[in-house]
């Protein structure tokens, strides 16, 4: 199946999965985010673009599995100050392509631009914005589509960052 | 002599204003980073003749470069006809700098070159190099620069102690050298600069500002060194002299390569190359004892296997930018597990720095609106600084040591501010 022929259908899941992600982000519901990723989740947010290899460069979150595990127990704490309380955001999730797709094994590589809004309450109480495009490997898991890659390339990334300890 | 310091500076505290006075800040950009030594870069960053990385010195823009010597150049980052900016990127690679305004070109060493449409410019190109940083040496690769050029020798300034912490991480090398080559993460913060080498080197605060991620990583290395109050742990609180700390955990691990996080078996490679270099005595003291937490005056933090500068913007914003340590002459999975363990600790988005960020960026906050004591608030807005003052010790070798819990290292760092700021005036 190519992505031209891909079933109106199974798009509009995608988008709906896509808008259900960043939705659940922007609350800081963590458990419910958490639900969404497959057992193998790379969660990938570079420095600069998404052209290199992370085992050579740093990177701002390169989450295998059990780090993005250890991410959200942390969230969960309460006690993590960079999001207590968590910051209220919206984000605007536009211009989805699906770049590829493979309706037999059931993945898709979809792509996606966003501008989220951030207030930083911890301290300033300062109206960040944080603009992007995402890049989601997603899979279905027993008839549910799942995230297995998460790529967040800030258009701001190759620049200082201020604290990014919610869930872009 | 300044007499104006002593006033905001006493032994066991500070005044507030001191991280939100624009005059003061105007004058540590002068007394500390234009005329004192500052951390620029390592080597590593600059391998071959012709690469350069940009940087700031205090807020003057500079490019660190390599010649065709092999000297390293620290030149202003401006071009010496009219001012525009010569690099934009981060980093390049090139036989010189050519200013896009009108064409002048300018050597690896910062001497002019060639001016375009020579004929009407009379001056001799001798008398027009770049503004450069008077001294620039090096310790370990380790890169420092002193604009003006009477800040005395890097040695005096780096001292036993300064270069002790540095050693101790390059000797985990098994070559003796490590690469910066991971590139630098910025982190960006609304608070004085001076909240960082405080911070980077408080050994009081992990039980509290670090709760989630102690409560989150139950396996991690800080709860041998740091938690649980006074009698829990043994490690120190130093100071070095000339404002470099050090929070010295060696005591407190409980078995060699606590800092990297795991056993023998997984790095066995690693550890017998370590024996080959220095010997099976001192390599399993290195390895046990790992890589130095210290601070080295003003802006270079060595995080145990990260490398992090403070890049001050203004009064009330900086910049905290770091990267991880590569080793030479060890396989891939070793330096992979470096980014990643840097990865967890420093930068917005880990698990350990941006708590301190928010605590930063707090104090920023509650010192807003306070007057300096001699206008105003002598009775209010103090930090107190006293904690551990009377248990300290003087060591036979200078350094003064107390309970890592204790703010000797905070003490340290303001000591030798007062002397710089009143000495340099």
């Amino acid at each position: 199946m190519s992505v031209t022929d891909l079933p109106e259908a199974v798009r509009r899941e995608i988008e709906a999965f896509l808008y259900l992600e960043a939705r659940l982000a922007d609350e800081s519901q963590y458990d419910a985010w958490e639900k969404l990723v497959t057992d193998d989740m790379h969660y990938w947010v570079p420095k600069g673009a998404a052209d290199y290899d992370p085992n050579e460069r740093l990177s701002y979150i390169n989450d295998n599995r059990a780090r993005l595990a250890t991410r959200i127990r942390q969230l969960m704490t309460g006690v993590r100050h960079a999001q207590t309380p968590p910051s209220p955001m919206r984000r605007i999730v536009s211009n989805i392509e699906v770049l590829a797709a493979d309706g037999i094994a059931g993945t898709y590589t979809v792509a996606s631009n966003f501008v989220l809004y951030e207030l930083a309450v911890q301290s300033g109480a300062t109206l960040r914005i944080w603009p992007g495009r995402v890049t989601h490997r997603l899979r279905r898991v027993d008839g549910e589509l799942r995230m297995s890659e998460k790529i967040v390339e800030l258009v701001t990334s190759s620049v200082a960052q201020p604290n990014l300890a919610f869930l872009i | 002599m300044d007499k104006r310091y002593a006033a905001l500076i006493q032994d066991d505290r500070v005044h507030g204003s001191l991280y939100t006075d624009a005059a003061v800040f105007a004058d540590e950009m002068d007394r500390i980073y234009r005329r004192g030594w500052v951390f620029v870069g390592h080597d590593s960053e600059i391998p071959k003749p012709g690469d350069w990385v940009t940087r700031q010195i205090g807020l003057e823009p500079v490019i660190m470069v390599r010649d065709r010597t092999d000297a390293i150049h620290v030149l202003a980052n401006r071009c010496a006809h009219r001012g525009n900016r010569l690099c934009w990127r981060d980093a390049g690679h090139g036989n010189g700098f050519q200013c896009i305004y009108h064409g002048w070109t300018f050597a690896l060493d910062g001497s002019l070159r060639a001016v375009s449409h020579k004929a009407g410019f009379e001056r001799d190109r001798a008398d027009m190099p770049l503004d450069r940083a008077a001294q620039v040496e090096r310790h370990r690769g380790f890169v420092f620069a002193n604009m003006s050029g009477d800040a005395g020798t890097l040695d005096d300034h780096l001292g036993a102690g300064g270069r002790d912490l540095i050693d101790r991480l390059c000797d985990l090398s098994p070559t003796g050298n490590i690469r910066l080559s991971a590139g630098w993460i910025g982190h960006r913060v609304e608070s004085n600069w001076k909240m960082w080498p405080e911070s980077d080197s408080d050994g009081y605060h992990l039980d509290f500002v670090h709760a989630s991620m102690l409560r989150a990583q139950p396996d991690n290395y800080y709860h041998d060194t740091v938690i649980g109050g006074e009698q829990a742990n043994v490690s120190r609180a130093v100071d070095h002299g000339s404002g470099h700390t050090e929070l010295d955990l060696r005591p407190s691990y409980s078995r060699e390569l606590a800092w990297l996080g795991v056993g023998r078996d997984r790095v066995g490679g690693y550890c017998e190359a370590m024996v080959a270099k220095h010997g099976k005595e001192r390599a399993e003291r290195l390895l046990w004892d790992g890589p130095p937490h210290g601070f080295i005056f003003p802006n270079l933090f060595l995080g145990e296997v990260n490398v992090a500068r403070i890049d001050p913007i203004d009064v009330g914003a900086m910049v905290h930018a770091h990267t991880v340590i590569q080793l030479e002459g060890v396989d891939g999975a070793l330096n992979r597990r470096l980014l990643r363990q840097s990865e967890a600790a420093l930068g917005p988005a880990s698990f350990i720095v941006p708590d301190d960020a928010i605590i930063a960026e707090r104090m920023q906050l509650g010192f807003q609106g306070l007057r300096p004591p001699s206008n105003g608030d002598a009775r209010r807005g103090w930090i107190d600084l006293s904690r551990g003052l009377s248990r300290e010790q003087r060591q036979p070798d200078g350094t003064r040591v107390g309970h890592v819990s204790d703010e000797v290292t905070n003490r340290a760092f303001w000591q030798h501010y007062r002397q710089v700021m009143e000495s340099r005036a």
